[in-house]
């Protein structure tokens, strides 16, 4: 067994390339300046700047997180150029006006944009590094009333939207890296749904992080009114560089009354060689607020990349009977390090919380599950469910669980299950009996094992989550 | 919290620790001296130390406490409803003073062919070499201000030592008395059980006031090959009290551990458990019961560490919390990379009975090794309707069906204490406070 897996493991990052584009970078290092400088390259109103500086004196006043179960050499953050921006620089109308470059880029990650947003009917908002290039499928949201664009775009054409929700799910001061990426972000998404209207696709963006030693700070708002519905994807890939590059995005959402809103993540960026010497930081903030009643907020992630990731997608249930789920599969190899998990706060009535988290360590990575279940004092018949499973491939590597359940209410009722496993012999034999090839065998058990989660993820996700686990860990997923 | 006020407590807690007379073994003025060290440089836990996240004893740097200058002259009759007819043999120390007109002797047969129960102070020469090679061996006094004290002030102890292949049927009874205000006292207890032996060793705290001290312990428990011991910790504190304890046991080679451990006093409570299980094969079984009240809060940290193959460890740990008590409960299981076919599983299950009544648990699992099985789970919830239904269709009241089933509850715990008249008497305690009234 120990052959097959050795192979399946040591399968070589596929999407590592560098797209040759013209960049505008700014210089490196962080300062009042730097901020200024972003502002006024994106011409950006004054609150806007007043913001950012807000944010970044904030954060000269906070300290690096050191809790995390992970270890990396310190992040020089005057080393990081905060600004990059591919040129040229002007408006495109259409996919065919799209950087040639661009669109060869996306054809080597196997989803060309036009046949993908055709076939799958799929909006796709471009992010190539920091400023939005072209957006599609515009038209048809804007006849049902959906905003959907950069948020660049958006702060200038829906000023209010943005005054109004900006900051209020992850307030600048909220963590380390949310106040860096407070003061420094450079572009993301934006997406209101209005009053009663069910998002008629799937809304999804294409992260990329292209030029090497450009911190990547993203910012996602989603803003979901009464009674509307949206599932929104978010796809990360990105190419092989030996430095480490920082990745400190921050994803809001907003949920008002029997609103929902999916959001589902696959992120395969760039892991380090099996050295463990490069690959991405992914210090994300993602938070969910189901503000009103009946609403419901749901996390899906597939987390298979970055040589550190540390990343909990909260919800916090403030609205009478809303509902938060968090579904999660985490593989790691070689040297990884995944401290991942969620926060679940229950402040309404009659909140109920799902998590179910899987995690996949191999070679010598470390996985580990952090989470937060709080039930306050409010939450009466608070309900939640959590479970945790682990499974090791190899005896260098490991797994943890960190769950955290506080309880101020007797009404509400809370279970934690965790368990570890291991691929077993029996289990190979009893495939080899029935003429299952060892390394078909390993596909089918780790599919069974992800098998809550992927079911959660849209069909065309779905997919290219199996495809990813393929990749990182089983060679061929049929 | 100031770095002043940790300084002055700190100070407070010394107090009188100058005044000690040195000991006639050498390893305790060494273990004493490097605790004093460790003392004024470490300070006291706040709630920005991870493991304090939830523990809140500021209100201990509130209070002045001191060692008993003068031994409280207790007789027999003023203690005997503490003792159990089963433990024959037992150790009494009043305010951490060892007072051996209370305490019996451990029975002839056994005395001859070896086992020892008696005070550290006056443990014998030909002993000397075992306490040398186990005193303050298990105890990590880095990090952990609370086991630094307690060996600061190191001086007279529960020593057991069960020698090779002796298995001593009745259990041997530590009664710890508290009867002084505004006392600290810094129990120490210290058994060795050799190849093949056998033990049951109550450890067991009193009081006789309802005053607020401090009781602050260290128990080293260490199991050679084979070894089987069973241990019972009853932790009755006054309400108003802190109590404070440290357990480190090492498990040899296909020895056996059994624990439970009930806290039902004290206003803020601490139960560091450390087990290491340091040999192939050996068993570790940890269960728990924090049956609290009115504003007291009881926390328990348990760290199971399998660090060689073929180890097993079960835990099960329950709180029953009544008006705003706060319990608190974190329990880590650690595999080390060379502890394969580990077979580890822990619970946390937590009653809370009203509204104000606070949990924070955190079951925490750290594994290292791919062949193994570990599990662990933690439930919060209040009783269960339908339970409550069958039971008043059976024709009991509301309440009756409520106290039953709290009672059930708490009654699973106690029900695996090896000692017949103890297990009797806390079934009693459980039973009158899950009464509602």
């Amino acid at each position: 067994m120990g052959a097959v897996l050795q192979n399946l493991i040591n399968k070589p990052y596929e999407h590592g390339f560098v797209t040759d584009i013209e960049s505008d970078v700014a210089p490196k290092g962080l300062n009042e300046d730097t901020i200024r400088l972003i502002s006024s390259k994106k011409n950006e109103p004054e609150w806007l700047l007043d913001f950012r500086l807000k944010a970044y004196q904030k954060w000269l006043t906070m300290e690096e997180p050191e809790w995390s179960n992970v270890r990396y050499p310190k992040i020089d953050f005057q080393a990081i150029s905060y600004y990059s921006s591919p040129k040229p620089k002007k408006k495109l109308a259409s996919m065919d006006e799209v950087d040639p470059e661009l669109l060869r880029t996306f054809e080597k990650l196997g989803v060309p944009m036009s046949e993908r947003a055709a076939l799958a009917g799929v909006a796709v908002d471009v992010i190539f590094d920091s400023v939005s290039v072209a957006t599609t499928y515009k038209k048809k949201l804007a006849e049902v009333g959906i905003i959907f664009g950069s948020f660049t775009e958006a702060v200038h054409s829906h000023p209010d939207l943005i005054k109004k929700y900006l900051g209020s799910v992850v307030p600048v001061g909220d963590n380390y890296y949310a106040a860096l990426n407070s003061a420094v972000f450079t572009d993301g998404s934006f997406c209101y749904i209005p009053k009663g209207v069910k998002c008629p696709m799937d809304l999804s963006t294409y992260f990329r992080i292209n030029t090497e030693e450009s911190g990547q700070f993203e910012r996602t708002l989603i803003i979901a009114e009464e009674g509307s519905s949206v599932s929104y994807l978010e796809g990360c890939t990105a190419p092989r560089f030996d430095t480490n590059q920082l990745h400190a995005a921050v994803v809001e959402l907003v949920a008002m009354d029997n609103a929902d809103i999916k959001y589902s993540t696959v992120q395969n960026w760039y892991a380090g060689d099996e050295n463990g010497i490069g690959g991405i930081y992914n210090f994300v903030t993602k938070r969910g607020l189901a503000k009103g009643k009946n609403s419901r907020i749901s996390w899906t992630q597939v987390e298979t990349g970055s040589a550190i990731t540390w990343k909990y997608p909260s919800c916090v249930l403030q609205g009478d009977n809303s509902v938060g789920e968090f579904y999660s599969v985490a593989v790691t190899n070689n040297y990884q390090q995944a401290d991942t998990g969620t926060k679940m706060i229950h402040i309404g009535k009659n909140t109920r919380s799902t998590i179910v988290s899987k995690g996949i360590s191999a070679g010598h990575s470390n996985n580990s599950y952090r989470g937060l279940v709080r039930i306050a004092p409010t939450a009466a018949g608070a309900r939640n469910f959590s479970q945790c499973d682990s499974m090791l491939i190899g005896d260098l590597c490991s797994a943890s669980t960190f769950p955290y359940i506080q309880t101020r209410n007797n009404s509400a009722k809370v279970e934690h299950e965790a368990s570890t496993s291991k691929i077993g012999e029996d289990q190979l034999f009893y495939f080899a009996q029935r003429g299952i090839g060892s390394e078909e065998a390993v596909s089918m058990i780790i599919n069974g094992f992800c098998k809550d989660v992927f079911q959660q993820l849209p069909m065309e996700f779905a997919v290219e989550a199996t495809n990813l686990l393929g990749l990182k860990l089983e060679g061929s997923v049929g | 919290m100031s770095v002043g006020a940790d300084s002055k407590s700190l100070k407070n807690l010394l107090q009188g620790q100058s005044q000690l007379s040195a000991s006639p073994l050498d390893r305790v003025n060494q273990l004493r001296t490097n605790a004093v060290n460790q003392v004024n440089i470490l300070n006291l836990p706040t709630k920005h130390d991870e493991d304090w996240r939830f523990t809140d004893i500021s209100p201990l740097t509130k209070i002045s406490f001191q060692p008993v200058r003068e031994a409280s002259p207790l007789k027999n009759s003023d203690v005997e409803h503490f003792y159990l007819t089963e433990a024959v043999t037992r150790l009494v120390f009043i305010d951490g003073i060892y007072a051996p007109h209370l305490s019996t002797q451990i029975a002839e047969p056994f005395k001859k062919s070896g086992v020892v129960v008696s005070s550290l102070a006056a443990a014998s020469s030909e002993n000397l070499a075992a306490i040398e090679s186990h005193l303050g061996y298990h105890t990590e006094l880095q990090d952990n201000i609370f086991a630094a004290l307690n060996t600061s002030f190191l001086h007279e102890g529960a020593l057991i030592i069960v020698p090779r292949n002796i298995s001593v049927e009745t259990p041997i009874h530590l009664l710890f008395i508290a009867t002084q205000k505004e006392v600290s006292s810094h129990p120490r207890c210290l058994l060795i059980a050799e190849p093949n032996s056998r033990v049951t060793v109550i450890e067991d705290y009193v009081t006789l006031r309802e005053e607020t001290y401090i009781t602050n312990t260290v128990a080293e428990f260490a199991l050679a090959d084979s070894a089987h011991v069973d241990h019972v910790r009853i932790q009755r504190d006054s309400k108003e009290a802190f109590h404070i304890a440290n357990c480190s046991v090492s498990l040899a080679q296909k020895s056996n551990y059994q624990s439970v451990s009930i806290a039902f006093g004290a206003r803020i409570s601490r139960y560091n458990l450390n087990v290491l299980l340091k040999g192939e094969g050996a068993e570790c079984t940890a269960d728990g019961l924090a049956l609290i009240s009115n504003r007291q809060l009881a926390d328990t940290h348990a760290c199971i560490d399998h660090i060689k193959p073929h180890c097993t460890s079960h835990q099960l740990h329950k709180c029953i919390i009544d008006d705003a008590a706060h319990a608190v409960f974190n329990g880590k299981i650690i595999v080390r990379p060379d502890a394969q076919l580990t077979n580890s599983t822990q619970s946390n299950r937590n009653l809370l009975l009203t509204s104000k009544a606070r949990i924070d648990t955190k079951p925490q699992l750290e594994i290292f090794a791919d062949d193994v099985k570990c599990a662990h789970g933690a439930t919060i919830g209040q009783l269960d309707n339908e339970e409550i239904f069958y039971l008043k269709s059976r024709g009991l009241s509301e309440v009756t069906a409520r106290d039953l089933l709290t009672y059930a509850f708490g009654a699973e715990v106690i029900e695996r204490i090896p000692v017949a008249s103890l297990k009797l008497r806390l079934e009693q305690v459980v039973h009158k406070q899950t009464q509602r009234d």
